[in-house]
């Protein structure tokens, strides 16, 4: 505690009639832990009375008439998770529609590449394919161009082409659903999502502009029954995936960093599972992690964000970089002595990969390697540590990881540097039939059998 | 949603007595708070506030800039017009945009939800503040705007970020060849994180023009405005010459 001063006069922003507690360091401790930063269930237990399910809402719209609800069918395979709260969330596990993520494209490719490789490994039936945008909220969370209405529209758009997207295989609307993988695309979409069924005029400006694209379902909004994000999938799948495993992981201290848009947005939607930390956070990764057998450790800076900051990242890097290292990397490091961290959103994977390097500029050696949950779960599951998880693309020493595993990192990134000569020839390896990425427009071939 | 401004306030201006930089009216600052109400969100993400401070005790941001989520909740709760319009210079930039004061007010606020509103009235006011800041942003945006990408591989290089380490590739190989590698078809790009159908544009920008996102371009830059709308006029005629070539 600072030094007493009981004259009043010291200039602490309270008025003289401020008097120092005279509180010990431990007693300090007990009487702010409730401002404690923990973003866990019990901390977020006591806005449960006054949290609507905005479901029960989007039914009503249907059932007046006024939306369409893509559901979850059958056909989907889908699995019952329980949410923050308690309530039932819809995953689906098959006839997937991949929303693909900018940031992984664009920076970290072995992120979808892994999960289409799990995918094919459980044969799972998708689509990834080229009619579709970024959800823009990234850009929109940095720099305030955007608004509701673009944000909304969007995202309807986005989710109506996952609709439709299976006529061009010759199958009918809705057979595919959508699976999110940027965690900014969950949450900001979940957000959206509340806001269109709240409020009637923003269904209205959205309509208007659907309607110009032929975007609506029978002249009317289409609205998905669950906005689902892939760790979420890759959660109530885990059991399924670590039967396929390889590699012995129970050597491997791993630390998590739950994503702040896949947890604190929207926070009643979000998976808690009794199997997972008791239920009292976030299931999605610690579950998979868990499950693979490594040892998940826990760090007390886990609930941070990742100082990724949207316009930070971008730049004002020095808060980035600062936060990153200071409030996640060292402590992981320090605290938990961890071998790898886990991400399941892609700015974190980003921030936190790309930023340990600027740290040596100030006597701070961490590397510590970092991986999203699917590219750890595919690399156990025996994917390749290059063509498939493309672990070239990560800063963080992903290779001292692969040794702990008993990778032969060596061996592995001299094949793949043999393999690009046959790419250069034209000869690349796919995950799926290429003809099957466009779905209408310049360049779609209509096939009769596309398997 | 309306809302009639409320303020008690009896300042005619906000100046600094010492500084040339102009005053600003009174009837800007109440323009300007009208515009932040206006939104659909305002009243969904601003409850009432007892000052607690958990949403500064949470806040990332709050660790490194003078910038507090409770101050920005407590001038929006207040009506403190002046401090609303002086917060906009810099502080509400400051958001890191984590949602961890939304996930633990009491009152179900959203300090980082209201920062956004606040941005984008900073935006639609043309204030320089708002300029300045998001100057470097235009890469992203062009990107974003012309391909509804916000990043490409291209845009990952040791010239942009040089604090990142030698690392950006551990494969010393072209970025093409690199990228023709990946497995996903969908992926074998370097000016866009994924292959974009050009239908998906042509759609993209009927968005832009009906939401005025590309008004809010032209306020806070003109050029990169005018070098979009150029970008624009080619594809959707790429997309009428295809389809043109269908009929025939």
């Amino acid at each position: 505690m600072t030094a007493n001063n009981d004259d009043g006069g010291r200039f602490t922003g309270h008025g003289a009639e401020w008097r120092d507690a005279k509180l010990s360091r431990e007693e300090a401790q007990v009487a702010t832990a409730w401002v404690e930063q923990k973003i866990n269930k019990r901390s977020m237990l006591t806005n449960k009375s006054r949290v609507h399910d905005i479901r029960d809402e989007m039914w009503r719209l249907e059932k007046e008439g006024e939306i369409v609800v893509h559901r979850i069918g059958e056909q989907h395979d889908p699995v019952i998770a329980k949410t923050l709260y308690g309530w039932d969330k819809k995953i689906p596990t098959q006839q997937l529609w991949h929303h693909k993520s900018c940031g992984q494209c664009g920076n970290i490719p072995g992120y979808p590449t892994s999960l289409l490789w799990l995918m094919n490994m459980l044969d799972i039936r998708y689509l990834d394919e080229t009619d579709q945008t970024s959800c823009t909220a990234w850009n929109y969370h940095g720099s305030g161009i955007g608004n509701i209405v673009s944000l909304a529209a969007v995202f309807l758009r986005n989710f109506h082409q996952a609709y439709v997207s299976a006529k061009a295989e010759g199958k009918p609307a809705g057979y595919y659903y959508p699976l999110v993988h940027c965690g900014t695309s969950f949450g900001n979409y979940k957000e959206v999502r509340e806001y269109l069924l709240l409020s009637a005029d923003l269904r209205e400006q959205v309509k208007k502009i659907l309607g110009k694209l032929d975007r609506l379902v029978d002249g009317k909004l289409l609205i998905p029954e669950e906005v689902v994000h892939y760790s979420e999938w890759t959660h109530v799948m885990r059991k399924q995936i670590a039967e396929r495993q390889v590699i012995d992981a129970s050597g491997i201290r791993a630390t998590i960093h739950p994503a702040c848009h896949v947890y604190k947005m929207v926070p009643q939607d979000v998976i808690y599972d009794d199997d997972v930390l008791d239920g009292e956070r976030v299931a999605v990764s610690t579950g998979i992690m868990q499950s693979l057998g490594t040892q998940v450790i826990d760090y007390s800076t886990w609930y941070d964000c990742c100082g990724f900051g949207f316009r930070h990242i971008i730049s004002e890097r020095e808060f980035t970089r600062s936060f990153a290292i200071d409030r996640k990397i060292k402590v992981a490091v320090d605290e938990a002595h961890s071998d790898v961290m886990i991400g399941h959103d892609t700015g974190c994977i980003t921030t936190l990969d790309k930023n340990q390097w600027i740290g040596q500029a100030d006597g701070k050696n961490y590397d510590l390697p970092v991986l999203s949950d699917v590219q750890f779960a595919a690399l156990v599951c025996g994917a390749h540590p290059y063509k498939i998880v493309q672990s070239h693309w990560h800063a963080s020493s992903t290779e001292r990881l692969f040794e702990k595993l008993g990778i032969d990192w060596q061996a592995k990134k001299v094949e793949f540097e043999q393999y690009l000569k046959q790419v250069e020839a034209g000869n690349q390896e796919n995950l799926y039939d290429p003809r099957r990425r466009i779905t209408g427009g310049p360049g779609y071939q209509k096939l009769e059998q596309i398997t | 949603m309306s809302h009639t401004a409320t303020t008690t306030r009896k300042q005619t201006v906000i100046g600094d007595p010492v500084s040339d930089t102009p005053e600003v009216s009174q009837a800007l600052l109440e323009e300007i708070f009208q515009d932040i109400q206006a939104d659909l969100r305002y009243d969904y993400e601003l409850n009432g506030c007892l000052n607690c401070g958990i949403c500064t005790a949470t806040c990332p941001a709050a660790h490194y800039y003078d910038f507090s989520p409770r101050e920005i909740v407590q001038l929006l709760w207040t009506e403190n017009l002046e401090g609303i319009y002086d917060a906009m210079q810099e502080k509400i930039w400051a958001c890191a945009q984590c949602y961890t004061c939304a996930a633990r007010c009491p009152f179900g606020n959203s300090p980082g939800g209201l920062v956004m509103l606040m941005r984008e009235v900073s935006i639609k006011h043309g204030m320089e503040s708002a300029k300045n800041v998001l100057r470097p942003f235009s890469r992203v945006m062009l990107k974003l705007i012309s391909t509804g990408n916000q990043l490409s591989p291209d845009m990952i290089n040791p010239e942009h970020f040089a604090d990142w380490g030698p690392n950006i590739s551990k494969v010393d190989a072209p970025l093409k060849l690199l990228r023709q590698a990946i497995p996903m078809p969908t992926l074998n790009t370097t000016a866009t994180a994924w292959e974009t159908n050009l239908k998906t544009s042509v759609e993209l920008y009927t968005i832009w023009e009906e939401t005025g996102v590309l008004d809010q371009l032209e306020t806070i830059d003109e050029n990169l405005f005018d070098v979009i709308l150029d970008i624009m006029d080619e594809k959707r005629e790429d997309w009428e010459d295809w389809k043109d070539e269908q009929d025939d």
